[in-house]
């Protein structure tokens, strides 16, 4: 991928062109955007159009997979020039955005109508839909977590893992032990730290948006911004590449055993099992809560029909993600948490001790923030300022006053 | 064409080709395809930039002048990414060339067996930017890292760095990414420099008494001035426009340290989705690259011979 | 000024000798022309008295010291190349001086010297131009300032005519005769051209495969070619070869070939019983003869008027050969001829060593 400003003008033009060529598409044919990219993602999601087309062998479907950090921007370039495909996949933090320019179809009618509704309980659908208008079905779900290794917790004298922030620091005091290159805590400061920065604001506090307004409080956003940097500045209890940490390094990092925690959802299991032993060397538990709130995320990912051209198909597509049979396949390969309460009770869910503190979360957990602008102010202002207090360049006061500004700017 | 009319088809044809709009209707099919492509995009981004132009704000669509450009210059992040663009810019081109030179003049002795380094020594350029960014992600990982390894073992560092971390190095290491992946361009547009210069002038100058430097000073540089110049500019406009390999690196982070104009245009439109000010900041970047390249080709002097 | 002595020079680029063995004596003041086709090894060897490559075995000195383990700079040496290699981004001026300037001659003396060498060459005027602005001519005479500046032991030359016209290049070989005879300065001097050779050399050294040839003065090599190559290098239109048999009693020779007869008296005293030989014949040297005096009999194949000479190709026997003949010539093609020339013109190869045969 080469990008220049030319090309970012001309690929409009382009992309309008081939689109024109790309919409004379034989009927009971439709393609479908996604931004699985693993192979147990891409194995499932064949299971899936396998067994669709097995249930409907009229309609043919050509998925296209979109690496997860282009998708909004490929997305965008098909909602302007044209040429958006006829599905694509839907999670809860793009959701808003995708809905103001006009990147999804109201499927609120056929919801209504469709048989499936009935294992999807009203919070399901919360996150995929804006003014009352439903515009995806959901199919699986993230469920925010920790990771920790209970072989370290043994060795450091933990009895089990923090439940609160205060015994998180304590515990992560405990584990942490530069000489041996070891850390407690796997902390986001790279691509996509926001997330955390955000969770953290909200458990000592501070709302992000409220009724479609920004609503930081600014007391208990510098609060909790000092609390969750003072892990790296003060307390040293992270490693000290966080500032440029990413998904990758993180998981890397705790795979590798140089931190005892992370903090991520569900979608990790799979991997991190494959590099350490359930049950023994690592453990799953819920989130550990904040002085106002415990905060986790349960983050529905949906289909949603992007163009009205072929919708009967488009429908028949999208709703099968929704169905048990589709939900239960993409588990067997994944290990993603199906979003339907049929589904949930599948034995293989029910019996695997690894997924209580999942289940558990499902109780408490919150949709994640969603509002316009959500991406451009969480990755363009959130990051910068966060990664400025941790090295050292900014104090949390002057990242929070340019977070607030960034979000009013975002909003306006 | 009155005089054709009365002749057979290919007649026509034979005698158009005999005259002077003939020239004009072959560039036609290029002109046309250089005005869809290029004009019209250049020109459509430039108005963009003095309208509102957000896709998750459908509602805002209208002329708002200059508002735009007024807003970036209270816009400290443009004013960084300003500075990084022209210190990245400037020590990578600085490197590339530098190394560049060392191996095309490695390679312009025509030593036995040099053939294979001749390829070798392009391999970098081959590597597309997004496995180039990757690799070296991981060569300079804080916990894998090889780099990291050599450098504790052979004693320069106590323990792994986070290079990409501290923003005292991550431009710096972002910098030396770059130059690793740049440099063959400069050796092999050099070298070819090189072939070019005629040996007599060594000759002569080795009989003249002229040493190593004079002869640096006195022959090849001059020999290879428009060479270089047309690499440098080469090299600029394309480091200016191209912000994949930070996106890879570091994503303008830590803070704003490695925060360059093309990742914060990119950032900007792509996930803010203000397509009106990503182009305001694109048409400043156009603006900023013409008048470089004005300014350094009058300063080299190339057009003179 | 200055002798140049080379002593079994050789050179060897891996398991490649492309020089075997060169002896050269150049006395003070001469004009050495290294002459043959490109590959002989002419233009290495004037690397190598210049120092830019190195010797792999012998020796070369100038005015008797030996120079091998002296760098270029050190040999008191001035070279003018083929492409006159004059540095692009100096005046004439500096070029000029920049041998001096190298050599760290002071400003003032080292114009005075430019200037002179400059005032040499009629090129005063172009002084403050840079390469760029001059002709092929101006160039030229700019190389030679450079070298003739520096007041050298030895001059070098490599080629220096070969990207003129016709024209401009027989003016300035006039010009650098003209030098020479004014300066007097030993030169080595490298040339495929058989016309430069023999008009600017005291010493020709012809080449061929690294090997030299023949060494001699002009008049000699031109006369008396020791071998069939030379005989065929120098000389236009080249030396006729006919082909025959040489038989002698030890006291006169006699050389036959279908249509050819010469007869002539030897003084070595050597048997040859029809031997395989080749006769030598430069068409200058052929006149036409009647019945009693001639040496070829044949018919006229073509005839080419060239003003001053006409060229005349005879078919004698099944070979031809061709005659340059005063231009009043009245025959025409396909008329009987006879043609003889003097004994002392003629020259005998053997048909196996192609070597010169000293009869």
């Amino acid at each position: 991928m080469q990008l220049n400003r030319r090309e970012l003008m001309a690929g409009a033009t382009a992309m309008a062109l081939a689109s024109q060529m790309g919409t004379a598409r034989a009927a009971g044919a439709i393609n479908y955007w996604h931004h699985f990219a693993s192979q147990s993602e891409m194995e499932g999601l064949a299971k899936i159009i396998s067994l669709f087309q097995a249930k409907y062998p009229g309609t043919k479907v050509t998925q296209e997979g979109i690496p997860n950090s282009e998708y909004m921007a490929k997305v965008s370039s098909a909602v302007v020039a044209g040429g958006k495909p006829d599905t694509g996949m839907v999670i809860t933090e793009r959701f808003a955005d995708l809905v103001a320019m006009n990147g999804l179809v109201d499927l609120s009618a056929r919801v209504k109508a469709w048989p499936g509704k009935s294992n999807f309980p009203d919070n399901r659908w919360k996150g995929l839909s804006q003014d009352g208008k439903i515009y995806a079905v959901p199919a699986f779900t993230f469920v925010d977590w920790m990771y920790y290794r209970a072989d370290y917790f043994e060795q450091a004298g933990l009895s089990g893992p923090p439940k609160n922030f205060d015994e998180f620091v304590q515990a992560a005091r405990k584990l942490t032990d530069p000489s041996k290159g070891r850390y407690a805590f796997s902390m986001r400061g790279g691509a996509g730290a926001f997330k955390y920065v955000i969770d953290v604001m909200e458990a000592f506090g501070s709302p992000i948006v409220k009724d479609g307004k920004p609503a930081i409080d600014r007391a208990a956003a510098i609060e909790a911004v000092t609390f969750y940097s003072d892990l790296f500045v003060k307390e040293k209890v992270v490693p000290p590449s966080a500032p440029n940490d990413s998904y990758r390094q993180i998981m890397e990092a705790f795979r590798t055993g140089q931190t005892a925690m992370v903090w991520h959802h569900t979608g990790s299991l799979s991997e991190i099992s494959g590099a350490l032993k359930q049950g023994t060397q690592f453990q799953t538990a819920p989130m550990p809560a904040g002085p106002r709130a415990q905060i986790a995320r349960v983050a529905y990912a949906g289909n949603g029909v992007m163009k009205e051209d072929n919708i009967e198909d488009a429908w028949q597509w999208v709703s099968f993600w929704g169905e048990p049979e589709a939900a239960i396949a993409l588990l067997e390969a994944t290990g993603y948490f199906p979003a339907s309460t049929a589904a949930l009770q599948d034995p293989r869910l029910t019996s695997n001790k690894i997924y209580d503190a999942a289940v558990k979360t499902l109780d408490f957990g919150r949709l994640p923030n969603t509002f316009v602008g959500a991406a451009g102010w969480s990755e363009n202002v959130v990051n910068p300022a966060f990664q400025s207090v941790l090295t050292g360049q900014s104090k949390p006061t002057d990242a929070v006053d340019r977070m607030i500004k960034g979000l009013d700017a975002a909003m306006r | 064409m009155d005089t054709g009319s009365h002749l057979p088809k290919t007649g026509m044809i034979g005698e158009l080709s005999e005259t002077r709009y003939w020239i004009y209707l072959l560039l036609l099919p290029s002109l046309v395809i250089i005005l869809l492509v290029i004009a019209y995009p250049t020109i459509y981004g430039m108005a963009i930039s003095f309208r509102e132009m957000r896709l998750t704000r459908p509602g805002l669509n209208g002329w708002v002048g200059f508002k735009h450009y007024l807003v970036m210059i209270d816009d400290p992040v443009f004013w960084v990414a300003l500075k990084n663009t022209v210190l990245w810019v400037t020590f990578a081109v600085v490197l590339e060339l530098g190394l560049g030179f060392i191996a095309a003049t490695a390679l312009n002795r025509n030593v036995p067996g040099t053939g294979i380094f001749a390829v070798l020594i392009l391999v970098p350029y081959f590597l597309p930017n997004v496995v180039a960014g990757h690799m070296w992600a991981l060569l300079l990982d804080p916990r894998l890292g090889v780099i990291n390894d050599i450098l504790v073992r052979i004693g320069i560092l106590n323990s792994y760095k986070a290079w990409f971390a501290d923003p005292n190095t991550a431009l710096a290491a972002t910098i030396f990414v770059e130059a690793w992946h740049g440099f063959p361009f400069f050796a092999l547009l050099l070298l070819a420099g090189l072939k070019g210069i005629p040996q007599d002038l060594y000759k002569a100058a080795a009989v003249d008494g002229a040493g190593p430097i004079a002869e640096f000073r006195l022959i090849t540089v001059p020999m290879l001035k428009s060479v270089i110049a047309a690499a440098v500019i080469l090299r600029v406009i394309s480091l200016v426009n191209s912000p994949d390999l930070l996106l890879i690196l570091t994503g303008g982070g830590p803070g704003d340290a490695t925060q360059v104009l093309s990742l914060y245009a990119f950032q900007t439109a792509y996930k803010d989705f203000n397509f009106g000010y990503a182009s305001a900041l694109s048409v400043v970047m156009f603006v900023i690259l013409m008048v470089f390249a004005y300014a350094y080709i009058r300063l080299s002097k190339i057009g003179r011979e | 000024m200055a002798t140049l002595s080379l002593q079994n020079v050789q050179k060897s680029y891996g398991g490649l000798q492309v020089l075997h063995g060169i002896d050269v004596e150049l006395e003070d003041g001469g004009f050495l022309v290294l002459l043959g086709p490109s590959g002989c090894g002419k233009s290495t060897l004037l690397n190598l008295i210049a120092g830019l490559d190195d010797i792999s075995a012998g020796d070369i000195r100038i005015d008797g010291r030996s120079v091998v383990e002296l760098a270029p700079k050190d040999r008191n040496i001035a070279m003018v190349f083929q492409s006159y290699a004059l540095y692009p981004t100096m005046t004439v001026e500096r070029n000029i001086g920049f041998g001096l300037e190298m050599r760290g001659i002071n400003g003032i003396e080292r114009s005075a010297a430019v200037k002179k060498a400059a005032d040499l060459l009629q090129i005063s005027h172009l002084l403050d131009r840079r390469p760029a602005n001059l002709s092929g001519g101006q160039r030229q005479r700019v190389a030679m300032g450079r070298a003739i500046v520096r007041n050298p032991d030895l001059f070098l030359f490599d080629e220096p005519l070969s990207n003129l016209d016709a024209k401009l290049r027989a003016e300035m070989r006039t010009e650098i005769k003209r030098l020479h005879g004014r300066l007097g300065t030993s030169v080595v001097y490298v040339t495929h051209d058989q016309i430069e050779a023999m008009t600017l050399g005291t010493k020709v050294a012809v080449m061929k495969g690294g090997y030299i040839q023949q060494f001699a003065d002009p008049q000699t090599i031109y006369e008396k070619p020791a071998n069939m190559f030379v005989a065929g290098f120098i000389g236009s239109p080249p030396m006729n070869f006919v082909t025959g048999t040489l038989t002698s009693d030890g006291r006169l020779a006699r050389f036959e070939a279908p249509g050819v007869r010469v007869e002539a008296p030897m003084s070595s005293g050597e048997i040859f019983r029809a031997k395989a030989a080749v006769l030598g014949i430069r068409p200058e040297e052929l006149k036409i003869a009647d019945v009693t005096g001639s040496m070829l009999t044949g018919t006229i194949d073509v005839i080419e008027p060239t003003g001053p000479d006409t060229i005349v190709t005879v078919r004698v026997g099944d070979q031809a050969v061709v005659a340059r003949l005063p231009s009043r010539f009245s025959s025409k093609a396909g008329d009987g001829v006879y043609l003889r020339a003097e004994l002392a013109g003629l020259s005998l190869f053997d048909a196996v060593t192609e070597m010169r045969i000293q009869l």
